[in-house]
């Protein structure tokens, strides 16, 4: 067997195993509850704004953000992220979203018509994901990866 | 008098090495004065390794370290791209859903950086596996038995006669069949388990006790007569009675009655009486599930469990997988307090009932529409 034959292979196993989980990152196969059955897919938004107040609860944590529309009014609206838990555990904290820092937002409205929203994608303002810096999980320091200095 | 004097010695050595909690056969697995393994502790079960063995593996039980470094290696790839930036402009999302499927129910679900599954696969006694089930030996689950498969069936056909539930589209598309008719968001105890903060998902509990998508802590207290399961995910707590008889089978409980004993150096758990959804989603209240919790080394505990259920499987299963120590903490769940989504869901279904009638429900100006 080649060796590109040998590496095509090995992908090949680590691909059926992956392809095994139940679970696709960035869309829970299971969470605390159905997004589906919270917000409405006939209602998309991109929220842009300074974040006011971070909700850092189970079963979701949630992003309070104040948004301008178009007639120049100011709205405050919530943004639907995951358990605080995994973060906590990194060693990170609500003041890592602090208040006043820009933030991108897409998502979904709630069915109910109030101003939350389901943080599909939440980012800082320049498209930078929060927590990055770690060839491990995303989480600076979170011990997984061998190559970061200094825990 | 020396044979003695020489058993006595040998006896005191005994004593302190109990009292020590050093004592161990030939391991250095930490011990109870009583001298059972010690299991107190933390534990983080998260891995990629899937409950069930693709199929293409057949009977391939085990992955070489070349195979288990793969996996790693392209888990690590994944979450390099989606920590990725995104575009800063980005807009909306489309119109009528993203085509999520699952929870995310076409709307998506967030960030990775919440989400904690592993970083690789699990090793047991220096063995990768391609699967937590190791019995039947291809990794997969046994057929259901055929009354089983007809009791779906004719719940399926029961269910046609009411409301097909559909793919989020935004719609109270139960009312199709008519105004009065009932949809699946008509009273607050037809929503899961976990959705009113009752119950932890995915089995984090069950048992048996399954590695979930992120919250896989787990944290056992032991003592001579109980041993405690703290299960991170939403706020369950196992309480095993160890040499204790089972309650009443009338007596059915969320978690089931488990009742523990030692095999030598091997907790054993068996836990019976569920009520009709047990945690574990696939099974039913006549399950008998059989836990065996062993410590592999100081360092890892190997959590093997066997699921019988006569009414729903045509044989019973195995699985194990491993559970390392861990320095993190379980943190405190608290479901309840902040459950938003239960009020927004069941607020939603009256807005969309609303617009089905014809009528025009107030809320806040969406800046993107």
């Amino acid at each position: 067997m080649s060796k590109q034959t040998r590496v095509m292979c090995r992908s090949g196993l680590a691909a059926l195993v992956l392809a095994g989980l139940v679970v696709a990152v960035g869309v829970p196969a299971m969470a605390h509850h159905a997004f589906g059955a919270e917000f409405d897919p006939n209602r998309p938004v991109v929220l842009r704004g300074p974040v006011i107040k971070v909700e850092w609860v189970n079963p979701h944590t949630w992003i309070h953000m104040e948004v301008t529309i178009d007639d120049g009014s100011k709205q405050v609206w919530m943004v639907e992220g995951g358990t605080p838990n995994t973060l906590l555990r990194r060693g990170l904290s609500r003041d890592t979203i602090p208040v006043g820092a820009m933030i991108v937002v897409d998502g979904y409205q709630s069915k109910d018509r109030s101003a939350r929203a389901n943080g599909r994608d939440v980012t800082f303002e320049d498209g930078r994901k929060f927590f990055m810096g770690s060839s491990g999980t995303g989480a600076p320091r979170d011990g997984r990866d061998q190559a970061e200095p200094g825990r | 008098m020396r044979k003695i004097a020489m058993c006595l010695g040998v006896l005191a050595m005994v004593s302190l090495a109990l009292a020590s909690g050093a004592w161990a056969q030939g391991s250095d697995i930490p011990r109870t004065p009583s001298g059972h393994p010690d299991l107190s502790g933390t534990y983080d079960v998260s891995t990629l390794t899937p409950m069930q063995r693709p199929r293409a593996l057949e009977d391939k039980r085990f992955l070489t370290d070349e195979e288990a470094a793969e996996i790693a290696a392209q888990e690590l790839q994944r979450n390099t791209a989606r920590q990725q930036d995104s575009d800063p402009d980005r807009g909306a999302p489309p119109a009528g859903g993203d085509g999520s499927a699952g929870a995310s129910g076409n709307v998506g679900g967030y960030n990775s950086f919440w989400i904690d599954r592993g970083t690789g696969a699990f090793q047991i006694d220096g063995e990768w596996r391609t699967s937590i089930l190791i019995d039947p030996p291809n990794g997969r689950m046994p057929r259901q038995t055929e009354a089983r498969m007809a009791a779906q069936s004719a719940a399926r056909a029961a269910r046609g006669a009411q409301v097909q539930r559909r793919a989020n589209d935004g719609t109270a598309y139960w009312l199709e069949a008519g105004l009065d008719a009932s949809g699946p968001y008509d009273n607050m105890e037809q929503r899961p388990f976990a959705e009113r903060c009752l119950l932890s998902f995915s089995s984090t509990a069950g048992p048996p006790m399954m590695p979930a998508l992120y919250n896989n802590h787990k944290r056992i207290v032991q003592s001579e007569d109980t041993v405690m399961i703290l299960v991170e995910m939403v706020h369950d707590a196992r309480i095993v009675r160890m040499n204790a008889e089972h309650d009443p089978p009338e007596m059915q409980k969320w978690l089931g009655d488990s009742i523990g004993w030692w095999e030598d150096d091997t907790l054993v758990v068996e836990t019976t009486n569920f009520r009709d959804r047990p945690a574990y989603s696939r099974g039913s209240k006549n399950m008998t599930v059989t836990e065996r919790f062993r410590m592999e080394s100081a360092d890892k505990l190997v959590y093997a469990f066997t699921v019988e259920d006569p009414t729903v499987w045509s044989a019973p299963f195995t699985g194990e997988y491993a559970w390392p120590r861990s320095d993190n903490k379980v943190f405190e769940y608290a479901c309840h307090e902040a459950n938003y989504a239960l009020e927004g869901i069941m607020k939603g279904a009256r807005v969309l009932e609303a617009e089905f009638r014809g009528e025009d429900p107030e809320g806040v100006v969406n800046p993107t529409r």
